[in-house]
């Protein structure tokens, strides 16, 4: 069964990224580099938010020996999650430098 | 002299493994790195079950484009870390709840002994190095549990191995504290049943890798249970049981035998049962060729998800050529060594029990 519990405040971090270019594929490395979040917590993130709908993924196929990329943009249940969150959670949406294992 | 034979041959044969897996591999493809991150990130990966197996060719692929060892290394680390942890566990999450019961019960049990008998600080040293051999093990069984298709088989050799050593100590707890005598305990414990578990585990999970991997699940859940088992008999006998040497004390009678308990239950049992199961495993897989082929870690593939074209494609032993011939002559040394360490080991044993 499917448990949706509030997102953490590395989660909407995350989204709000995200929605900052709702249309643009994103790499993993990039948005983690961006929001500030290990590697270890960005991709438990991206999983559950996949899991939720919120999140589409693609494959940028390999160049040459280059193996494929892993993209993430939001659906538009995703774009909507997020305006609706916008108003009530925006000041908690702070990233932290370091952040804990099992967030998501 | 065939335990202590069979014992000093675990190190050579994990040295074997070692060897054959890292200084004779060859490479996964020209464009692989091969470096420790991406090694340790695509073991991890191989752990997630098949709903998220996309979600590890991901990392990896992220892996390849990121440049810098520092940053590889974190990058990997962290994916290796969310790998192990990320659900669905399935029931592989109630067999490690039990190792891990198992193991808080062995540590609680050793520790409630020493404060009975006031036992010394160095008995409370040898309960940390056991509490470290203790998590260890659970850890390694969390692993091996979640690969596919070696839970049930591991688990039932771990079964088979710890009833087999309680059977052999008449499954008392007098038995279990008493040294073993008869001269072809060793034959059966340490050479025979890991054999079986070893050719069992190759036969069901159709590859020596599966053979390997439930011989390493025996092992280790047969040394938890019956470490749990032997201390609680410690704990139960006190200075009763089998006769000691006179003029030893209450004290270090019971440490004695809990520095027994970890010697032979989370060492010896551990050790001899994996590496003949490996050895075993190689073998099966030798005799049987069909079998020979390793599970293959998670497929990258050219355009995304598996099922699509490979990244590196399997190339015939024609067109790979030389590197096949090199890695062909390594592997026959590497089954003779194999061959040779293993007769040795059952020879020495048979010896040792008809001299007996």
């Amino acid at each position: 069964m499917q448990r949706n519990r509030p997102p953490s405040a590395q989660a909407i971090s995350v989204l709000r990224a995200l929605a900052a270019d709702p249309a643009r594929w994103r790499y993993g490395y990039d948005l983690a580099a961006e929001v500030h979040l290990k590697s270890g917590s960005l991709y438990p993130i991206l999983v559950r938010l996949a899991d939720r709908g919120l999140l589409e993924t693609s494959w940028e196929p390999g160049r040459g020996s280059r193996p494929p990329r892993h993209l993430y943009r939001l659906t538009l249940a995703g774009r909507e999650y997020v305006a609706a969150l916008a108003p009530t959670r925006a000041g908690r949406a702070v990233p932290r430098p370091r952040s804990r294992w099992s967030e998501a | 002299m065939a335990k202590a034979f069979i014992f000093m041959m675990c190190p050579v044969g994990i040295a074997v493994a070692l060897l054959r897996r890292y200084a004779w591999a060859v490479p996964a493809g020209p464009a692989a790195r091969g470096d420790v991150p991406e090694r340790l990130l695509r073991w991890a990966v191989g752990l997630l079950s098949a709903r998220r197996a996309e979600w590890g060719q991901a990392m990896l692929g992220e892996l390849d484009h990121i440049e810098g060892r520092g940053r590889r290394w974190r990058f990997a680390a962290g994916c290796a870390g969310a790998a192990l942890l990320l659900p669905p566990w399935g029931r592989a999450a109630a067999a490690v709840w039990a190792m891990v019961v198992a193991a808080a019960g062995a540590a609680g049990v050793y520790a409630a002994t020493i404060v009975r008998y006031r036992l010394g600080a160095g008995d409370w040293v040898s309960a940390a190095i056991a509490l470290v051999f203790l998590v260890s093990f659970t850890l390694a069984a969390a692993t091996l549990l979640r690969r596919p298709g070696v839970a049930v088989p591991g688990l039932l050799g771990g079964l088979f191995v710890a009833l087999t050593w309680l059977a052999l100590s008449g499954f008392t707890f007098y038995g279990v504290t008493a040294p073993m005598t008869a001269p072809w305990t060793p034959l059966i414990a340490e050479v025979a049943v890991p054999v079986l578990v070893g050719v069992a585990g190759t036969l069901r999970g159709g590859s020596a890798a599966a053979g390997r991997r439930t011989a390493r699940l025996a092992a280790v859940s047969a040394g938890l249970g019956l470490y749990l088992y032997a201390t609680i008999a410690v704990a139960v006998l006190g200075v009763g049981g089998p006769p000691e040497d006179t003029g030893w004390t209450v004290s270090y009678i019971v440490s004695d035998r809990l520095g027994n308990n970890v010697i032979k239950h989370l060492v010896v049992v551990p050790l001899v049962t994996a590496t003949i199961g490996w050895a075993a495993a190689a073998a099966t897989a030798r005799i049987r060729p069909r079998l020979a082929t390793s599970v293959a870690s998670v497929p990258l593939t050219a355009a995304g998800p598996a099922g699509e074209a490979s990244r590196h494609p399997v190339t015939t032993p024609q067109e790979a050529g030389p590197a096949v011939r090199v890695r062909s002559w390594h592997r026959t040394a590497y089954l003779l060594l194999l061959c040779a360490a293993v007769a040795a080991a059952v020879f020495l044993a048979a010896a040792s029990g008809l001299r007996g």
